[in-house]
């Protein structure tokens, strides 16, 4: 009998199957092909193709798996998709990278542990339980300390690498206990078991109530929320451009995935039906919304009003990576599917932006060697493809027309405003006003300003120039063209268990 | 009182006792010496629990093989031995604060609920089998994925405390 079913759980199990294997040979293949590291790139890229592959072979699967341990639904592809397709693309990144290419005897190291951080946060897009949601966190956040201190000439590499950790040892210890409250009030670990449970018996709500918070420490830490972001600054700041740029963009969706599916499955009251379609309500109004509203308000006003005063580039996209999970954080706030489809369509366009920016900012500090926002005077004269792009991305990234990112933001805000929360709408959108200006300090730097001293023209080779267009055409076609975008979002958001 | 009792707070004064000279103390072998006493304190709370093979691992794996590996670090990276370490207090108020806060409302939930208990009698008088059954049954999942956290744990230390040769 359980032989049976875990036999046939494996059969649904093959992008994760495919990433260990992955993972297996690109390490052994950096002890065979010792001076080429374009071998174990090559594997790593090949593997996470055919997990690809495997991805999209599960599209319409809507299961659990291993004893309901691990869902395989559209959410959770949908989610393994942005984390494979963001894995790609940073593959490609490491592979353009001097700062990354010039530690040639640690390459397969670095991207075997790229694809363990792919596997644990498929883990953790999938996790329909809370042992699995810890042992996919764990997975993640152990790789990233690691390639967070890749360069670990650089002190401030290696100084990155200890704050995450400790900051990560705190937020899981504090997560574990919250675990472990719950755990005591309910006797399981299931997403849906603990939905009966607490629907059940009314537990001591205090109790609840702290073990509820003491969680979202730990998810507060992988998507960077404040006050849970105190690691993402130096972290950004000191990582390699490429891992920085990963952690911005699939640790937090595999950090929201989690969120969004853990909040909804255990605390949805199936038995309210008396609302409009497609909301939903909370067990015995415990309003664990509010919670993440306050969150959502503190992390998008911090992220955006200390990115003002910041003059490293890295360290301001890091700063705007908080305020926009502060962004998303509003549509898992409204209870509504509406809001939960405008999240998932956000990231799929925060991918291609931030993605780019990020890209822009790695080519630019690999040619003049400085990340500093006065490093980009003139840059739109000296390589007017980078500095457009740059424009073009950070342009998305406030949320202005025409580009993908105002569709992201407009499927927020109307889900907001759908849900009557018009108070958050306005913070949101004084918010997005607030971001124009430190993006705006880029452009003006990057077109209105001389450089100084050397005008040494930039140029980029031909490959990436091909990489780069990748990222800043669905920048700008999503803009225009957007509804296979919307009906993919729409899509995604059945989630095992919940009707 | 019972007897039963008597020695479950003698388990208890031994794990905070040395937890506590873990934390205070400023001689770093003398911490990884009381992490030994902690850890076998926490090895007879197991006992109490009736949890007879998690109570034999944490025996095995804490006391006998993490504190000898913590102690042989520390031994080998010998400068450190007579060094103290940085062990400033900042912040002490805020931090008072908080973590009181914190105490207080753990203790306060501790006391107030009814928390769940099954009045099952144990199915059997020892654990280890039925655990084994679990592991490689319903929990086979995560009791792999465990084996492949503790891989890139491996690979990590390798990669962060490998020598790199001077770039010539």
């Amino acid at each position: 009998m359980m032989l049976t079913s875990i036999l046939e759980s494996i059969a649904t199990f093959v992008p994760e199957t495919v990433l260990v294997a992955t993972f297996c040979v690109t390490l052994v293949s950096g002890l065979i092909a010792r001076r080429k590291p374009a071998v174990p790139a090559a594997l790593a890229f090949v593997g996470m193709l055919v997990t690809l592959w495997a991805v999209l072979q599960q599209a319409g699967t809507d299961r659990t798996i291993f004893s309901g341990l691990l869902a395989v639904d559209p959410f959770a592809v949908f989610f393994k998709g942005i984390v494979t397709v963001t894995t790609l693309f940073i593959l490609l990144f490491s592979y353009f990278s001097t700062e990354v290419q010039t530690s040639v005897r640690r390459l397969a190291e670095y991207y075997a542990l790229i694809t363990a951080m792919a596997l644990g946060m498929f883990l953790m897009a999938g996790a329909n339980n809370m042992l699995m949601m810890v042992l996919g966190m764990e997975l993640t956040s152990l790789s990233s300390y690691i390639l967070a201190g890749f360069t670990k000439e650089a002190s401030d590499s290696s100084e990155a690498s200890l704050k995450y950790i400790i900051y990560g040892a705190l937020s899981s210890g504090l997560m574990l206990y919250g675990i472990s409250i719950l755990f005591g009030l309910t006797g399981t670990l299931g997403f849906a078991d603990l939905n009966h449970a607490i629907a059940n018996a009314v537990p001591n709500y205090f109790a609840l109530l702290v073990a509820t918070i003491l969680i979202i420490a730990g998810f507060g830490y992988k998507i960077s929320a404040v006050p849970f972001h105190f690691w993402t600054p130096d972290v950004y700041e000191g990582a390699p451009v490429t891992i920085t740029a990963f952690l911005s963009v699939a640790s937090k969706a595999a950090g929201f995935a989690m969120l969004m599916r853990f909040f909804k499955v255990v605390f949805i009251d199936t038995s309210v039906l008396a609302l409009p379609a497609g909301m939903w309500a909370s067990l015995y109004g415990f309003e664990w919304n509010k919670l993440l509203a306050v969150l959502s308000v503190l992390t998008m006003t911090l992220g955006n009003l200390v990115a003002v005063w910041q003059n490293n580039l890295k360290r301001l996209l890091a700063y705007s990576s908080i305020a926009h999970a502060g962004y998303m954080l509003m549509g898992i706030v409204v209870l509504s599917d509406k809001g939960l489809a405008a999240v998932l369509l956000y990231f799929i366009v925060y991918l291609f932006m931030n993605l780019g920016a990020f890209y822009v900012v790695m080519l630019v500090a690999d040619r003049t060697g400085s990340e500093d926002i006065d490093s980009y005077k003139g840059l739109g004269y000296r390589a007017p493809l980078l500095g457009v792009a740059m424009a073009i991305f950070l342009v998305s990234l406030t949320g202005l027309p025409p580009t993908a990112g105002f569709i992201g933001k407009l499927y927020l805000f109307a889900a907001l405003l759908d849900a009557r929360w018009i108070w958050l709408a306005i913070v949101g959108a004084i918010n997005s006003v607030i971001s124009l200006y430190y993006y705006a300090r880029v452009f003006r730097n990057m077109f209105l300003r001389d450089p100084e001293g050397q005008a040494t023209p930039v140029s980029i080779g031909r490959a990436q120039t091909v990489l780069l267009l990748v990222l800043l055409v669905p920048t700008l076609l999503f803009g225009l063209y957007f509804s296979p975008l919307v009906d993919l979002a729409n899509a995604s958001l059945v989630m095992v268990g919940v009707r | 009182m019972e007897l039963y009792t008597i020695i479950f707070y003698v388990f208890a004064v031994i794990t905070l006792g040395a937890a506590a000279i873990v934390v205070f103390s400023r001689n770093i072998v003398r911490a990884a010496f009381a992490l030994l006493f902690a850890f076998f304190g926490v090895a007879g709370i197991y006992v109490f629990l009736l949890a007879d093979f998690i109570a034999v691992t944490q025996l095995l794996i804490y006391v006998g093989g993490i504190t000898v590996l913590v102690l042989f670090g520390v031994m080998l990276t010998n400068r450190q031995v007579s060094v103290d370490i940085k062990t400033g207090t900042m912040q002490t108020l805020p931090a008072v604060i908080l973590t009181s806060a914190l105490a207080g409302t753990l203790i306060g939930i501790f006391w107030s609920t009814d928390w769940r208990v099954t009045a099952q009698p144990l199915a059997s008088e020892t654990t280890a089998s039925a655990l084994g059954e679990l592991l490689l049954g319903p929990y086979v999942l995560p009791f792999e994925v465990a084996s492949m956290v503790l891989m890139v744990a491996l690979v990590g230390a390798a990669m962060v405390a490998r020598r790199e040769k001077k770039p010539s």
